[in-house]
């Protein structure tokens, strides 16, 4: 990984508000590789980047997930003010609980909308985004 | 409270001098009576613009939580010797900062899930509205039973967004989708307007000219424990520590409370707050709108002037200002029968990934 990807990669993350400690997490994903943040002591998987609830950051570290997930909650996005997306809509935005834990926001993609159901097993599906970062989405598992 | 709606072409600042005019001019108060001033968001001119002098000056930014706790704020400044009469204030331009082409967008991002074109409140809330639907089987009807109920509220009060306008749930039912589940009607839209509420003593406050409205009880509590327990999409905030503290603090229960102000972004919010709150068990929600339980005539009145759907969107003063009017009376055509005791409710501010952050609970009464 070089340091011009980073860079790039932390002046994405920035753009849209999102945390510099979650870098090694958007670098992976180059690798089609989808991280959690995990406390090495009780095994508690999170994401966004966090220190661990009950242990601090003694024991946190970046592991390889298993990219499994269920279908927490969706919305379909109809109407955006984001130009980058308005040629998207109608778009499914998701919330998916990863296998290990944690949430994390996500589009819902190959799956047409009048098959979405809260509780369906999805998999991780990595997907350029044209602003050059690799992008974790979910689609429905097999 | 100053005019509300849209284009009201004047300036936020300006807002918010009429409003504390407004307010000093009801309690038949002097300028120099504000010794404490609280201004709901970011202030840097209004006091040398209003000619006010107070000990101190805060903002304060908790979101749409923000009013209730400037409230609570003043008592404890109160209650602490800071000040005897603390101004809390609110004014917002939205109209004004638009025509000048300024459109704060970043504001209504979450962080990363904007990469994934997650962007402003309804998306976020129809995250709550869809894990109701999945849970208790609530429908896009019952949405609009609660934008219907509002608006009846709001066609019978003179100054709301909605006052002779009324909508039928067909209506609401054609409305275009915005952030499924929620249409155009199940969202509020944002209005200009300034508010001023006098926080006192109860003592100086049977003084002064107007009717004063007791605080009786209040409480808070942080939507942060819902996400490390993995239910932040399940619960609309985290009510249980606020409502808990509020009605212990009241000595009062639900069964003593005549009406329900509970900040309304969009229609799924009052419906899980009556839940939460204990006026119906969870999941009862939906049924409870549609057979008129929050009407007038309903087991509880809620957001009886329209609310922030129907009436305009003072950022959660709406509530604060519908409870203060209907304990004193001032409603009108839409006077509640009962009107002795009022629940208000704030809840807001972007919270990224959790959604949202605060809530804070009021229990108002016309009595001490
Ligand atoms: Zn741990």
């Amino acid at each position: 990984m070089t340091t011009e990807t980073d860079n790039k990669h932390l002046d994405t993350i920035l753009k849209v508000g999102g945390d510099p400690a979650d870098l090694p997490f958007w670098n992976a994903c180059e690798d089609e590789l989808f991280l959690i943040h995990q406390c090495q002591r009780c095994k508690r998987g999170y994401w966004p980047a966090s220190r661990c609830v009950d242990h601090g950051n003694e024991a946190m570290e970046w592991v390889a997930a298993s990219g499994k997930a269920t279908l927490h909650t969706y919305t379909i996005i109809h109407r955006t003010h984001l130009a980058s997306m308005k040629d998207k809509v109608p778009f499914v935005v998701g919330v998916v609980e990863l296998d290990e834990g944690p949430f994390f926001h996500t589009n819902i993609v190959d799956c047409s909308h009048s098959m979405l159901e809260l509780g369906m097993p999805l998999q991780v599906k990595m997907a350029r985004h044209e602003n050059g970062l690799m992008l974790p989405m979910f689609m429905p598992a097999n | 409270m100053t005019a509300q709606g849209l284009n009201l072409g004047l300036e936020a600042r300006e807002l918010r001098s009429q409003a504390v005019d407004l307010a000093l001019a009801d309690a038949g108060l002097e300028r120099d009576a504000i010794d404490g001033y609280i201004r709901c968001f970011v202030d840097r001119e209004d006091l040398r613009y209003m000619g006010l002098s107070p000990n101190f000056s805060v903002s304060m930014m908790t979101g749409g939580a923000t009013p209730v706790f400037s409230l609570l704020t003043a008592i404890g400044m109160i209650q602490s010797g800071q000040a005897e009469m603390v101004a809390c204030v609110y004014g917002e331009a939205h109209s004004a900062r638009a025509a000048r082409g300024v459109q704060p967008i970043g504001a209504y991002g979450y962080g990363y899930p904007m990469l994934y074109g997650l962007m402003g409140a309804a998306a976020t809330h129809a995250f709550h509205a869809r894990r109701h639907m999945h849970l208790y089987g609530t429908t896009s009807r019952h949405l609009g039973a609660v934008a219907v109920t509002q608006r009846d509220y709001a066609v019978k009060r003179p100054g709301t967004l909605g006052y002779g306008k009324p909508i039928t749930l067909d209506e609401h039912q054609a409305s275009p989708m915005i952030a499924d589940p929620f249409r155009r009607l199940d969202c509020t839209r944002d209005t200009d307007g300034g508010v001023a509420v006098l926080v006192t003593s109860a003592e100086r406050a049977r003084q002064l000219h107007a009717k004063p409205i007791y605080l009786l009880g209040g409480g808070t509590g942080h939507n942060i424990a819902n996400w490390h327990k993995g239910v932040p999409f399940d619960n609309h905030d985290n009510i249980e520590p606020a409502k808990r503290r509020a009605f212990a603090q009241a000595g009062m229960t639900i069964a003593d409370i005549d009406m329900a102000q509970l900040y309304d972004p969009f229609t799924i919010s009052p419906l899980m707050q009556l839940e939460a709150y204990g006026v119906i068990a969870a999941g009862q929600g939906g049924a409870f709108y549609a057979d008129g339980g929050a009407g007038p005539e309903g087991k509880m009145p809620t957001n009886t002037g329209g609310g922030q759907l129907s009436a305009y969107y003072t950022t959660g003063f709406t509530g604060i200002i519908e409870a203060i009017i209907q304990l004193r009376g001032d409603a009108g055509e839409g006077q509640l029968k009962k009107a002795g005791t009022a629940l208000v409710s704030g809840h807001g501010m972007n919270a990224g990934v959790q959604n949202t952050w605060a809530h804070a609970s009021l229990i108002l009464g016309s009595e001490q």
